[in-house]
């Protein structure tokens, strides 16, 4: 008995060290699965479970006159955040108290956040004033869910400045725009229009990454690492314009209250001084928090001031196609300088089309002078049954219409240019002849041009038939230092004659120094050159139009205006582009009278559907 | 007194690490970094614990003058005090997490199921040993014995502290099986937990368990109505865990039950506990991130990290090294204890030390079991080295009192 109590103790002795010796080995094993095998997944495991990584925002690229003037600035604005799944609905009353704002305020919002999304952060206020986002930053710890960040808006630093059409404006981006592609996260803004939205990669920058320690209960516990491996964000590249501002203020100004626009060229090399659309927007109310009653309104308003009428309206350019008209016909060889025909007063083919200048014996000086349209007539004429209507469309094109001319801005229009296959269409095949071509002769009929079109023809004229692309942006330059120039080279359009080109001219400077321009346009210190132009409006008052560049022999600016419903542009269009001229070729104005004409310019009555010859002003 | 070269220097300098690395634990766990993340009065259990580990010094070496039959002669007398003591807690106890474990005697807060365990180890060896013709061979004294231990395994339920409740019930099987059960009956008692455990996992290899335990015990024992017993039994457990955690079970309990299958099924809820725990001591690695460096610990991703989730700390901040480091001591603490029960004559003593070390030894499997989310988490101390007065001093009482036993093991044999 004694024995084999003995014997039994030490073998459940055994059995116990075995069974404890194997529950330890189990454990141990499990160490190492844990901290050997798998230590790859749980160590990255635990340093995502103690970091959190935030986004840092890029300061988007600034924008710069030609002068170097800062034209759009980056301002920074506050905002408050919440993450609804983690607020405390009891909370709302301290909220509203630190926030200076109504009880019934914050619970409004706090539901749209909650509608929105319960577990995404979203923008509770935004735009709030540094003091109380300071006294939410102290309070942030009685407020689970609550947040705050830095944003920034756009903010331009040019007080009366606006150049919306240039510019441009933000907004969020869509839906599909932050799922579309890894730049953009939900409340990132993004170039709408103008340069913002051209150059939208460019002034974007690269977003950063911050790394942050936070507990479990998700307080931020400062940098990891002191920001050791932080990525900083790429600052956004700047834009160097072309734009000079004075001339874009006065541009500006001189349109207020119109409808219409002006464009204002380097003729020698495209780069646009001034761009002006009539009537704009207030680009200061579409920065940072959107004023959504101004939004409706302006997408409301029926003269639609988000359309940039410079670069995308489309209209009959009238007898500014005069001199494009005149090359065409002396380096066709249908016309030399001193080729006269004698005008009755009329023009007829068919029919009669009438002429408002005097009857009498025309030459082509004379006829750009006096905007005869008897003498372009006979020209359309003799050019569509002797060169065709396709062989016009060519020569018409290579000065930039009918095509797009790739202005660094969205929604650049083709205008209109037709050709044989465009009437085909429009007209149906062999429906259409010689009377719908002649009208073409004096920039109306189906002839479509954009003012940018037409500063581009006043251009190409003035700096001795060289084809230049317009453009805003001249360099971009980088965080990094370095600087991107564009350089457009000018190309020589083939088949103008330097003499031809000089008949012209001098028909151009008629235009201003004794012609319809030469009330408002003629200035004592420069030789300006120029052509008017009224467009035929089926649906109300003629457009005016004026184009010009100057000085005559070396031009150094060239511009285009357009004001729709303006009547004549002998009277509407040219005394805008004359001071824009003098503004930007001496610096100053020195025609009070001229100034204010434009700012009282109210557009007549007038009835006849052509150009008139003379213009009966009170000076 | 004896020559002190007869007392376990061994035991003692194992005792002595094991409460070292648990107030360097504590410490990190408490007065590092996180310590802006946690309330004054967790702060201050570092200090707390060094009180206590005063204490017990004094306890351990108070023990060494008692004689041994003192434990045996006051056997009843503290089972007798500690039910009271534990009926009194559950009148009049202060909850804590849950549990309703503590009573205030005057500034002290008492854990009375951990001096309960002394007092039941004692009382039961007391029992088995007081007469020759008991032993569990004996079907009234082995069942005299379940009943004094499952006592206060129900007062410890009541008191909703299950994973004491385990602790208690643990002694069953191994106090039977010391007493003499026979081999295969011990293995059946046993066996409900090791098919449970699998059938948690998954069914089928509950099933294979249970048809593998039945083998064995037919060979150890070829009795059919117990081979027959235990099939019976195995099924049984297998269908009523599947039904009780499709039906019965409250999703409270389910949760946790999930929570240890599948952590991932609810990160933020049930399975963080487990997530956490695998991540602080996965992230550890070989050497570890260093002492106060520990991520999950500084920015508080362990819940009672201190207590229950100690292990995480030191798997997270002393790695592999630091980790194994601690389940040696503690293998090595209940190999020890078991050679010194062998070595001893008397059998009170054997089954006295046998208790100790199986209290010892299911606290540490438990709990870190639980921290390697190798079982469901189980709220249990890791002895000697989680924070807790109560518990510190009881552990060093009983291993005083083996130290004792063992000290004195020539003399009391005597009286044999």
């Amino acid at each position: 008995m004694q024995y084999r109590k003995k014997n039994r103790s030490q073998i459940s002795i055994r059995v116990l060290q075995v069974g404890i010796i194997i529950l330890g080995l189990i454990m141990l094993g499990r160490l190492v699965q844990l901290q050997i095998i798998q230590h790859d997944r749980y160590g990255p495991l635990s340093r995502e479970n103690s970091l959190r990584q935030e986004i840092v925002n890029p300061a988007r690229g600034l924008i710069y006159d030609r002068h170097g003037n800062l034209l759009v600035d980056n301002e920074p604005i506050y905002t408050i955040t919440i993450t609804p799944a983690s607020y405390k609905e009891k909370n709302t009353p301290l909220l509203a108290d630190l926030l200076n704002m109504s009880v019934e305020d914050v619970k409004k919002r706090v539901k749209e956040t909650q509608a929105y999304s319960w577990y995404r952060s979203s923008r509770l206020f935004t735009e709030v004033d540094f003091r109380t986002f300071s006294i939410i930053q102290e309070n942030i710890w009685r407020l689970p869910g609550i947040g705050h960040q830095v944003e920034s808006k756009r903010e331009y630093p040019v007080d009366s400045l606006n150049a919306s059409h240039i510019l441009g404006y933000l907004r969020e981006v869509s839906k599909e725009e932050y799922l579309g592609t890894k730049n953009y996260h939900l409340g990132d803004k993004t170039g709408k229009s103008g340069l913002e939205m051209v150059y939208e990669d460019q002034l974007r920058g690269e977003l950063g990454t911050k790394y942050i320690k936070i507990n479990a209960m998700g307080q931020n516990l400062g940098p990891y690492r002191n920001g050791a491996i932080d990525e900083a964000p790429n600052k956004g590249a700047d834009l160097l314009t072309t734009i000079d501002t004075q001339l874009q203020l006065l541009a500006e100004d001189l349109l207020q209250d119109k409808v219409g626009a002006a464009v204002a060229l380097d003729p020698n090399s495209g780069e646009v001084l001034a761009l002006a659309s009539a009537p704009s927007y207030d680009i200061r109310k579409l920065s940072g928090r959107i004023d959504s009653t101004y939004w409706v309104n302006i997408n409301a308003d029926t003269t639609n001031p988000l359309y940039n009428r410079a670069i995308s309206s489309s209209q009959p350019p009238g007898s500014t196609f005069k001199p494009l008209m005149a090359l065409m016909g002396l380096n066709m060889g249908i016309i030399n300088p001193d080729t006269k025909i004698e005008n009755p007063g009329y023009y007829q083919r068919g029919r009669r089309y009438n002429d408002l200048a005097d009857p009498g014996t025309y030459d082509v000086g004379k006829a750009l002078q006096e905007s005869s349209n008897t003498f372009f007539f006979w020209l359309m004429d003799k050019i569509a049954t002797t060169k065709g209507i396709n062989r016009w469309h060519d020569l018409a094109s290579s000065l930039g219409l009918g095509q797009r001319n790739g202005i660094d801005l969205p929604n650049e229009t083709r205008g209109t240019l037709p050709d044989s296959s465009y009437l085909d269409r429009v007209l149906g095949e062999g429906k259409w002849g010689i009377g719908d071509q002649l009208s073409l002769g004096v920039g109306q009929g189906f002839l479509g041009a954009s003012p940018l079109q037409m500063a581009l023809v006043a251009s190409q004229i003035g700096n001795g038939g060289y084809r230049v692309q317009p453009h805003l942006v001249s360099a971009i330059s980088k965080s990094n230092g370095k600087e991107l120039r564009t350089a457009p080279q000018k190309k020589e359009i083939k088949w103008l004659s330097k003499q031809s080109l000089n008949t012209v001219k001098k028909g151009m400077r008629r235009v201003v120094t004794n012609g319809g321009a030469s009330t408002f346009a003629n200035l004592d210190s420069i030789k300006v050159a120029g052509k008017t132009g009224t467009a035929q409006n089926p649906h109300g008052q003629d457009h005016g139009w004026f184009i010009s560049f100057a000085p005559m022999d070396d031009p150094k600016i060239a511009v285009a205006v357009l004001v729709e419903n303006g009547g004549y542009g002998s009277v509407s269009a040219a005394p805008i582009a004359s001071l824009m001229i003098e503004q930007y070729l001496t610096g100053e104005l020195n025609r009070p009278y001229v100034y204010n004409y434009v700012k009282t310019f109210e557009p007549r009555k007038q009835t006849t559907d052509e150009e008139p010859e003379e213009i009966e002003t009170d000076d | 007194m004896t020559n002190l070269r007869e007392l376990s220097w061994s035991l003692i300098v194992i005792w002595v690490s094991l409460i070292a690395v648990g107030l360097v634990a504590i410490y990190s766990a408490t007065q590092g970094p996180v310590a802006e993340f946690l309330p004054e009065y967790i702060q201050i259990n570092f200090y707390k614990q060094l009180i206590a580990f005063g204490i017990a010094i004094l306890l351990l070496i108070g023990l060494q003058f008692l004689n041994p039959r003192t434990f045996q002669e006051g056997s009843y007398f503290f089972y007798g005090i500690g039910i009271v003591l534990m009926i009194l807690t559950l009148l009049f106890g202060k909850e804590v997490n849950g549990a309703k474990s503590w009573l205030a005697i005057g500034p002290f807060n008492l854990q009375t199921s951990e001096l309960m365990k002394i007092a039941t180890v004692l009382a039961v060896a007391n029992y088995l040993t007081s007469r020759r013709n008991i032993s569990a061979e004996n079907i009234k004294s082995a069942l005299t014995t379940v009943l004094l231990i499952l006592v206060p395994t129900v007062l410890v339920i009541l008191q909703n502290d299950t994973g004491t409740a385990i602790i208690f019930a643990s002694l069953i099987p191994v106090i039977l099986f010391w007493s003499g059960l026979p081999y295969g009956i011990s293995l059946f008692i046993i066996s409900p937990a090791v098919i449970s455990y699998l059938t948690i996992i998954s069914w089928y290899w509950g099933l294979i368990a249970a048809v593998i335990l039945t083998l064995l015990i037919f060979m150890l024992q070829r009795r059919t109505w117990l081979t027959f017993a235990s099939f019976v039994t195995g099924i049984i457990i297998v269908i009523g865990i599947q039904v009780s955690l499709s039906q019965v079970l409250q999703p409270h309990q389910r949760a946790r039950i999930e929570a240890f299958t599948n952590p991932s099924f609810d990160p933020q809820g049930a399975g963080w506990n487990v997530i956490q725990a695998k991540t602080a001591i996965g992230s550890g690695g070989l050497y570890g991130k260093g002492f106060m460096e520990g991520t999950q610990t500084q920015l508080r991703f362990l819940p009672e990290q201190w207590t229950d989730f100690i292990f995480c700390v030191i798997g997270e901040e002393f790695g592999f090294i630091g980790a194994s480091f601690v389940i040696l001591l503690l293998l090595a603490l209940s190999i020890r204890l078991l050679k010194a029960a062998s070595a001893h004559k008397h059998p009170f003593a054997q089954l006295v030390i046998i208790g100790v070390t199986t209290i010892y030894f299911m606290h540490f499997f438990i709990n870190v079991g639980s921290a390697t989310a190798l079982l469901p988490v189980i709220g249990v101390p890791l002895p000697f080295i989680s924070y807790g007065g109560s518990a510190l001093i009881t552990n060093t009482i009983m291993l005083g009192i083996c130290l004792n036993l063992d000290f004195y093991k020539r003399q009391f044999s005597i009286y044999r």
